[in-house]
């Protein structure tokens, strides 16, 4: 099949569309069957990924705007595939635990249009077509904030909507005036991103442009200062919304950093590394340390979000190998257990209709399924060797080691206050005595709950116990790019900095 | 000798006292008629142009506004009676419905 | 020979997922006993192991598979079982077959009985991970699951409620846990900071690479390497100033407190420092504080032991307080004395504490040894293995601590630091008193357990033999110290006593002994009849000191936790809220103030319009023309 990659990104949108006709008892099965397929689709795409070719991989190219360069061009390299596997799979598990019960048919056909977008994300190639995708993946979030959230849902789906979205413009300045260098340069006009990355750009062009770009994925990450509406969106959204925010949409920004902003401006972002770096630090800590301080288990989660998001960025700017293929491991092991702690913060709250941790205590007497699925999900989410979280953490903080011990050690924090938060928020839930009568009839997981849950913990434990089929096409990734970086940078520093592993293979 | 620049002194006096008729005038009827003399100005001041750069380029152009003038009368005086019939009034102050 | 490995290493895993199988449902015997055998079938393999390296002297090295490989780094799963590993081998199984039939008879009643299992060898597994692992990462796998292990078994009890400290000094069991664990990371990141330090310096983390390449790494990268795995050793053998989370976990079933926090986890850091001694061999800066810091902290921890009233917190302070005779002895260079001292120790110490654990059964989990007394009639056998196990601690002659610790004294005269000699020595007159007078308190005088209506009564019979290998052990174990030092010396570097040493060594014993035997007689002649409780002593400064652990733990909660929260509250109350989303909530509101406040041009008034209009010509007018002039 050589239109896969189309297949992949149009087949949810199109059965999404269907789904109008569907009847509404049997929406949900209809969604989760869509989801499946996609699913399956996106696992056919791994198994006919070649994992030991770099480059990209079931290229499609069609000239859509010929004059301005403008093509309809996908391809995938290690570093998107499985992005795209955990949010077609993160979009089935998320529809198998879903509670939501009233407009169920709009919400199957919001998450399926939501499942495009985010697939289109991954594996565009071409600027505009990117831009597309990235924008048009805040409407159906901003509709299920706004129309199944809380009762501060419509604060927080517009700020969710024009916070996002005014970093984006910014971004796309960026990407015409990219676009115009090149048409200067070359006399044509192109879009492409693979064109782009052969553009030699001057230092002062590659720095206004790198933050141009950075606005456009820093609040997308959230990156801090610009991490407020994340709480707000993730304690209004309902547990299907934020599941797939955390899981999928955050990552767009991180990708977009190693997609866009190392490669084409390798010599910025050396430049930035150490105020990239000091931004995530505080990212790290200080919102750890205000995830300590929520009384919402929700919230917690939210913030750990984005502390955990630091992490990522953290080893996007190591520049070395060990560093940013552990970030973008980092990014599964995130959307994965976020994704999972979300759906079990779902759980409680479909029971109690409350997400105080004061509420609780003693749960795991009641729900001892529950607290033992959770407390996986936790284990991985402070980086335990042996799951999922530690393989990404520990390469990250290996790799940033060689930019700067101290700053490494700073972000290293992390593993101490993240086991603080998440091991108080354990204890004030589930340890301890019952206290309050209500919790004492609490039902344990139920099977749909179970079954939605085991896939996630048993990908937690596989991946943390076998990594190498996951982290060995996108350390060849990383390692190409990081020899084409190289091969780039213009100033002497950056080709200092970017340390090219020596294992690394020839691109084909 | 009269020059091209006594036309235009000319013909910006008197869009002046047409644009002042515009901006202090409240009754409709006037506006209009400061209108007229604004464009009138305008075709004085294309007229002496055409005619001291040899060009029939602006002469086309008064004839134009005229005929464009005219039939903004036509239209406009019509609407004007529509609206006199209707509100009895045709002061600027009175015709406020589409505050924002 | 592979086979036997593998065996050793995942016949725990096993007996922890069978047991997991039962987690949810009812108490079942079977489960507890099918734990124990396949335990059992872990050490046989172990000694195997053993003799096979005995008669081969040579370690055998497995590979798995792959780990993590990305950029350059490339970590498997391999398993190193050599001289040292083996010891430690059979060590950990040993210890941990007999706390499992233990705890078939001191679990008995507990709901949660499977889950106690499957906990306990899940531990069992991690810790033989971490003493078989071919690579620093593979042992931090270990060194991470065996903290987790340890969260869940000192948590165990999770439903009991935070008390005050006053009333409990460790809160309650899940707070005792979050502590261990929270304070083993704080350490862990030391660790994890020596690993990134080795692998940019020497681009592997496999022991072999690592050491064959330090004779080309600079002083510093040696020094700051060995510090930072030194730091990581600190926070899981619970070294000052980490040391509080260890009386705490005793919060934890006692089975628990002899297996981990006695005999195999808390005896990681030793191991690490041994393991890696041929690092720590070439930075002789970094030992001397580690024998520093080791005697420092076996005086400071017998020191509390000495008042203490709580049954485990003694025998737990006596765990730190040995394991500073540990780290002086590997800090001192003398490898194999410290493991030496490793394994005589893990054998007395958990029969102790099992011991403490059959006391806690008969006096319905009371622990306050002055509630006690006289239970030598009721419980003759534990009365004996207490004995015999604290005869060993005390270190007199023939039994298993005597040539354990008589020679980590011995080594600190060698070396001529003639301070941590000194205080060694007194340190061991002070284990002798607190560990007898634990035991006459206990077992000997008056009962006072009567007045609170308890009848003690001694363990189940299977139980009691369960632990005599234990007991034999305690006696018999310094007997092998000859063949012992053959064997591992093979491996780790030897340590000879010097000539004068050597001449004056039963001198040196003797005065050890004095110190020992002095203590015992001392608490004889206090506890052994009666207890005299003396106001003005219990009053005295000293005394409230060490009975509240020099404070630290209330210095920690004031000077860390509540300010960290309180950090916490205002970082979120006021930088996040009042400030970083303020602004951005600002620039909302000022656009829409602002958009607010143009909508009045919008009067319906085209008179009004007309202005603007004009208004808006003129300026445009003015920037053509400036633009025209500036242009």
């Amino acid at each position: 099949m050589d239109n896969i990659l189309s297949v992949l990104v149009f087949f949810p949108a199109i059965a999404g569309l269907l789904g109008f006709v569907v009847d509404k008892k049997s929406a949900r099965a209809y969604g989760i069957t869509v989801a499946a397929i996609e699913f399956m689709l996106s696992l056919w795409l791994w198994f006919s990924f070649d994992s030991s070719n770099a480059g990209m991989q079931f290229v499609e190219l069609i000239p859509m705007i010929p004059d301005f360069g403008v093509s309809y061009y996908l391809g995938v390299d290690g570093i998107s595939l499985f992005i795209i596997i955990m949010a077609t799979l993160m979009t089935l598990i998320g529809m198998m635990s879903m509670s939501v019960t009233e407009n169920i048919k709009n919400m199957i056909i919001t998450l399926l249009f939501l499942e495009m977008t985010m697939v289109g994300v991954f594996v565009a190639l071409d600027a505009i077509i990117f831009y597309l995708f990235w924008e048009l993946s805040l409407v159906p979030m901003l509709y299920i904030i706004g129309a199944w959230g809380g009762p501060l849902r419509v604060y927080a789906s517009i700020k969710f909507f024009l916070y996002t979205f005014m970093g984006s413009l910014i971004m796309l300045v960026g990407m015409l005036f990219v676009a115009y260098v090149y048409h200067n340069l070359t006399g044509v006009w192109s879009f492409a991103i693979t064109d782009w990355y052969a553009l030699v750009l001057p230092v002062n062009y590659q720095l206004w442009l790198f933050a141009a770009f950075f606005f456009g994925f820093a609040i997308k990450v959230p990156m801090f200062p610009f991490h407020t509406w994340l709480p707000y969106a993730h304690g209004q959204a309902p547990t299907i919304g934020s599941v797939i925010l955390a899981a999928v949409l955050l990552k767009m920004g991180t990708y977009g950093f190693v997609r866009f902003s190392l490669p084409m401006f390798p010599d910025a972002s050396v430049m930035m590394i150490v105020p990239i770096a000091a931004i995530s630090i505080i990212m790290i800590i200080y919102t750890a340390m205000v995830a300590y301080a929520q009384k919402d288990m929700k919230q917690v989660i939210a913030y750990s979000s984005v502390s955990h998001m630091g992490i990522i960025m953290l080893g996007i700017f190591a520049m070395n190998a060990e560093g940013i293929s552990g970030s973008v491991f980092q990014m599964l092991s995130h959307g994965i257990v976020s994704g999972a702690l979300f759906m079990l913060v779902g759980v409680i709250y479909d029971r109690r209709h409350t997400k105080m941790m004061d509420e609780f205590g003693g749960l795991a007497s009641v729900m001892p399924k529950y607290a033992v699925i959770f407390g996986i999900m936790l284990m991985a989410a402070v980086g335990l060797p042996l799951t999922i979280g530690f393989v990404g953490e520990f390469l990250v903080l290996l790799g940033f080691y060689q930019v700067s011990p101290i700053l490494t050690v700073l972000a290293g924090t992390s593993i101490i206050i993240g086991a603080v938060y998440m091991l108080t928020l354990y204890k004030k839930s589930f340890f301890g005595p019952v206290t309050n009568e209500v919790n004492k009839t609490l039902k344990d997981l139920d099977a749909k709950e179970t079954w939605s849950l085991i896939p996630l913990v048993a990908i937690v434990i596989w991946l943390g116990v076998y990594p190498k089929p996951v982290l060995e096409p996108i350390d060849n990734s990383v390692k190409a790019m990081l020899t084409f970086m190289d091969e780039k940078a213009v100033t002497l520093e950056a080709k200092n900095m970017i340390k090219v592993a020596k294992s690394t293979k020839e691109v084909k | 000798m009269i020059g091209l620049t006594h036309y235009l002194v000319v013909s910006a006096l008197i869009f002046s006292i047409g644009l002042i008729g515009v901006l202090r005038r409240r009754n409709l009827l006037m506006l209009f008629f400061a209108t007229e003399v604004m464009l009138n100005a305008v075709n004085i001041a294309f007229a002496a142009i055409s005619h001291f750069y040899n060009d029939l380029t602006g002469q086309m152009f008064a004839f134009f506004i005229i005929a464009i003038a005219a039939s903004e009368v036509a239209v406009g005086l019509g609407i004007l009676i529509v609206l006199y019939k209707r509100y009895g009034s045709l002061d600027l102050d009175e015709l406020e419905s589409m505050k924002g | 020979m592979e086979t036997l490995v593998y065996i050793a290493l995942f016949a725990p895993f096993v007996s922890s997922m069978f047991a997991a199988l039962f987690g949810m449902s009812p108490r079942k015997t079977f489960v507890g006993i099918v734990a124990s055998l396949l335990l059992l079938i872990s050490f046989a393999a172990s000694v195997m192991l053993m003799m096979h390296i005995y008669a081969t002297g040579t370690g055998i090295h497995v590979r798995m598979m792959d780990w993590i490989s990305a950029g350059d780094l490339s970590i498997p799963f391999g398993f190193l079982v050599d001289q040292v590993s083996v010891t430690m081998m059979v060590v950990v199984t040993l210890v941990s077959t007999v706390v499992h039939v233990y705890s078939i008879g001191y679990m008995d009643h507990d709901k949660s009985f499977n889950r106690f299992f499957s906990y306990l060898s899940a531990f069992v597994f991690s810790m033989m991970i971490l003493v078989m692992s071919d690579n620093f990462a593979g042992l931090f796998i270990g060194w991470e699951g065996v903290g987790v292990c340890s969260w869940l078994l000192i948590g165990f009890w999770y439903h009991k409620a935070d008390v005050t400290r006053e009333e409990n000094p460790s809160i309650s069991p899940s707070w005792a846990a979050n502590e261990a664990f929270i304070m083993n990371r704080i350490a862990d990141l030391g660790m994890l900071v020596g690993l990134f330090i080795v692998y940019w310096n020497v681009g592997s983390l496999q022991y072999d690479a690592v050491f064959s390449a330090l004779p080309h790494l600079s002083g510093t990268v040696l020094n700051a390497a060995a510090l930072a795995l030194f730091i990581g050793a600190m926070g899981k053998s619970a070294q000052f100033p980490l040391h509080t989370w260890l009386t705490d976990a005793m919060e934890g079933p006692t089975p628990v407190s002899a297996l981990i926090h006695a005999a195999t986890m808390v005896t990681a850091g030793v191991f690490l420092v041994i393991r890696a001694n041929p690092l720590f061999s070439v930075t002789p800066e970094v030992s001397y504080f580690i024998a520093a810091l080791g005697t420092f902290v076996a005086f400071f921890a017998a020191s509390m032991a000495l008042v203490n009233r709580d049954l485990k917190r003694i025998i737990a302070f006596s765990t730190l307080s040995q394991l500073g005779y540990m780290f002086a002895a590997a800090g001192l260079g003398a490898y194999w004395i410290a493991l030496f001292h490793l394994a005589a120790h893990a054998f007395f110490k958990a029969l102790l504490f099992l011991g403490a654990g059959n006391v806690m059964h008969a006096m319905n989990d009371e622990l306050d040894i002055f509630k006690m007394g006289g239970l030598k009639k009721t419980m003759k056998w534990t009365y004996l293995y207490m004995g015999v196990a604290s005869l060993a601690l005390a270190g007199i002659p023939f039994f298993a601590g005597f040539f354990s610790k008589d020679a980590i004294i011995e080594t600190a005269y060698n070396e001529g630091t003639l301070v941590l000699w000194a205080i060694l020595v007194v340190t061991a007159g002070m284990t002798a008193f607190y560990s007898f007078r634990q035991v006459f308190l206990t077992f000997e005088g008056d009962e006072r357990y009567k007045a609170f209506g308890i009848h003690p009564h001694e363990m189940y019979k299977f139980v009691l033999v369960a632990m005599s290998p234990l007991g034999i052990l305690a006696v018999i174990a310094g007997f092998g110290k000859g063949s012992f030092e053959h064997f591992v010396t093979k491996l780790l570097p030897e340590y000879h006593m010097s000539e004068h040493t050597h001449h004056i060594a039963w001198l040196l014993g003797l005065i050890v002994l004095a110190f020992a035997v002095s203590g015992i007689v001392l608490a004889y002649k206090k506890y052994a009849k009666k207890l005299v409780r003396d106001e003005k002593v219990e009053n005295s400064f000293i005394y409230k000191l060490l009975a509240n652990q020099y404070y630290i733990p209330k210095l920690y909660e004031e000077f860390i936790s509540k300010p960290y929260a309180m950090i916490s509250e205002h970082m979120w109350k006021d930088v996040d809220m009042k400030i970083v989303d303020a602004t951005v909530d600002g620039i909302a509101k000022f656009l829409y103030k602002s958009g607010d406040g143009a909508r009045k041009m919008q009067s319906g008034n085209l008179s009004n319009y007309l202005n603007w209009m004009a208004v808006g010509a003129v300026l445009l007018l003015v920037v053509a023309a400036f633009s025209a002039m500036l242009g």
